[in-house]
């Protein structure tokens, strides 16, 4: 396994904010990578340190084996796509597309304009006329067919339409099967992109609460529903993500079960339920809220 | 579990140093509405305003000598003025508007400094150039054919060609890097550094004054820009407009592009 980004112990403050809080994570080569989090989890803060734009407080990071702070060798072979992204003043998109070819070597102008068909992006409007959707589609074109070899998407779709969006994540996959490149994609959309996801980093209140491959998440967690009492002896002492109870039933969110403790919740009569990606990071990030609340309150 | 280096990767790419800053310099081209077509149109409006001005003196003015001595007048215009502070405002708005736009096609502060220094310096000589034509095409046609004055004042666009254009392109290049150094703090620091900014300069201002009056050197300053005369002064506003431009690159090697 082949690390582009390594960060170790890395703490961004913005005063008396800690935005990022000794985050240790690795990013491997030619992976689609989700950091997902609440608004204001310090994602774009991130983000934004992992390609120079922001400068660390404490720690290392490490990507492509150099600090990106200021280093062309590194950046030139970044590319990062911001939902917020602000274009100069008059700017149209053509403007765009056309000096993105001088600033990424691998920059795929017939891909470009395909993409420019598929999103239906109008060239030669200026960008403060352009609707809150096709804004995002310039940013997610730009990223597409950059082909940098390092990428980030940061909430790249604000505005853009179920069936842009599904375009987005088709040409991606697509392209990505062509051009394996490193993806580093953070979202609120969990659903939609955790079938595109090979891990997952998950950010909350700054500290990195899950860094795991997608695929062991998705079994990571089982809900049990039943009858009150049974499933009170089947979880036992078991750490509880997630309870719900309505009368006489139950229904609890577990972690891992094994085969055979599958075989005695059938035999208990109780249902199981897979969690999906975006329940499991919702209960996760929601307790840990709770948490620090009741620490702050304490 | 090893990390991969810029060397091990097979996608990654090195550009050298010149092709990047040339890449930000085109960028401040790949739209000439703001940085060339804008001021031109200011530059129409303000000399179609003058123009009028002459016209009503002309049409009105019948005596010979009131006239040119209204002409006189003329030779003190400062309709150019307009067009030096407009490039100022344009260097400004070039580097907030394309600093976090560049940052995000992963250009470093420094390639993204150089790159728009270099295109700043080209835009002085160019208008300098037309500014140069223009001055000359004035005395060509008598002032407009109203004996009226905007490209060739008394402060510049007189003396040899060279004169002129080495003039207008020390003026110009002063307003692009104070823009310059001006942009850098407000992408830095915002609002907070802009009344800093502002509040230092006047103080500083204030102090020179006061200092000149308390040691009566008032004369002297005066001395001292007679005996430059006005190109003399103009070279010496090359220390201004260098260390605007260095002060601008340190602002801004520590700025980050905010929304």
């Amino acid at each position: 396994m082949n690390a582009v980004i390594e960060v170790s112990g890395l703490t961004k403050r913005f005063g008396d904010v800690v935005a990022v809080d000794d985050a240790t994570f690795r990013v491997e080569e030619n992976q689609i990578s989700g950091l997902l989090g609440r608004n204001g989890a310090g994602k774009t803060t991130m983000m934004q340190l992992l390609t120079g734009q922001d400068f660390r407080t404490s720690g290392e990071v490490r990507v492509f084996g150099e600090n990106p702070v200021e280093n062309s060798r590194v950046l030139s072979n970044v590319c990062f796509v911001k939902e917020s992204q602000r274009y100069p003043e008059d700017f149209r998109p053509t403007h765009v597309f056309r000096s993105a070819a001088w600033f990424f070597p691998h920059w795929d102008a017939a891909f470009a304009e395909r993409l420019i068909a598929d999103f239906r992006l109008p060239l030669n409007r200026r960008i403060k006329k352009l609707s809150r959707g096709q804004v995002s589609a310039i940013g997610v074109i730009v990223g597409l067919a950059s082909h940098a070899p390092l990428t980030f998407f940061d909430e790249p779709y604000l505005g853009l339409d179920a069936v842009a969006r599904q375009t987005f994540y088709d040409r991606l996959l697509e392209d990505y099967a062509e051009n394996p490149r490193t993806v580093v994609l953070s979202t609120h959309l969990i659903d939609e992109v955790s079938n595109l996801l090979e891990h997952v980093l998950v950010i909350d209140e700054g500290k990195i609460i899950v860094d795991s491959s997608a695929e062991e998440l998705r079994g990571s967690a089982t809900t049990v529903a039943g009858s009150r009492s049974a499933v009170d002896a089947f979880i036992g002492a078991r750490e509880v993500l997630h309870r719900d109870d309505l009368g006489g039933l139950a229904s609890v969110t577990v972690g891992r079960l094994s085969p055979a403790e599958r075989l005695a919740a059938g035999q208990a009569g109780l249902e199981l339920a897979p969690v999906s990606l975006q329940q499991l990071i919702v209960r996760m990030t929601t307790s840990d809220e709770t948490q620090s609340e009741r620490r702050r309150i304490a | 579990m090893t990390t991969i280096t810029l060397s091990e990767s097979a996608s990654t790419t090195h550009r050298p140093a010149a092709n990047r800053i040339l890449a930000v310099f085109r960028l401040h081209f790949v739209n000439p509405y703001t940085v060339v077509i804008i001021p031109w149109l200011i530059m129409l409006f303000i000399f179609l305003v003058n123009y009028a001005i002459w016209w009503l003196i002309d049409a009105n003015v019948q005596d010979a000598a009131d006239r040119s001595d209204a002409q006189q007048g003329l030779g003190w215009s400062g309709a150019s003025f307009y067009i030096f502070v407009y490039l100022m405002v344009v260097a400004i708005q070039a580097i907030n508007f394309t600093f976090p736009f560049a940052q995000g096609y992963g250009v470093t502060r420094r390639d993204f400094y150089l790159g728009t220094s270099l295109a700043f310096v080209a835009l002085a000589a160019g208008y300098a150039v037309a500014l140069t034509v223009l001055s000359y095409i004035e005395e060509a046609t008598g002032g407009w054919g109203l004996g009226g004055q905007m490209f060739t004042a008394v402060y510049f666009g007189t003396g040899e060609w060279y004169t002129r254009l080495a003039t207008f392109f020390l003026i110009l290049a002063f307003f692009f890097f104070v823009g310059a150094a001006i942009a850098a703090v407000y992408v830095r620091w915002r609002t907070n550094g802009m009344l800093i900014f502002f509040g230092l300069l006047t103080v500083l201002l204030v102090g020179l004054a006061a200092l000149a009056t308390f040691t009566q050197s008032w004369p002297a300053v005066g001395e001292w820009l007679v005996e430059n005369g006005a190109n003399g002064v103009i070279l010496w506003s090359l220390v201004p407009t260098v260390l605007a431009a260095v002060t601008g690159y340190f602002v801004l090697r520590r700025a980050t592009p905010r929304d």
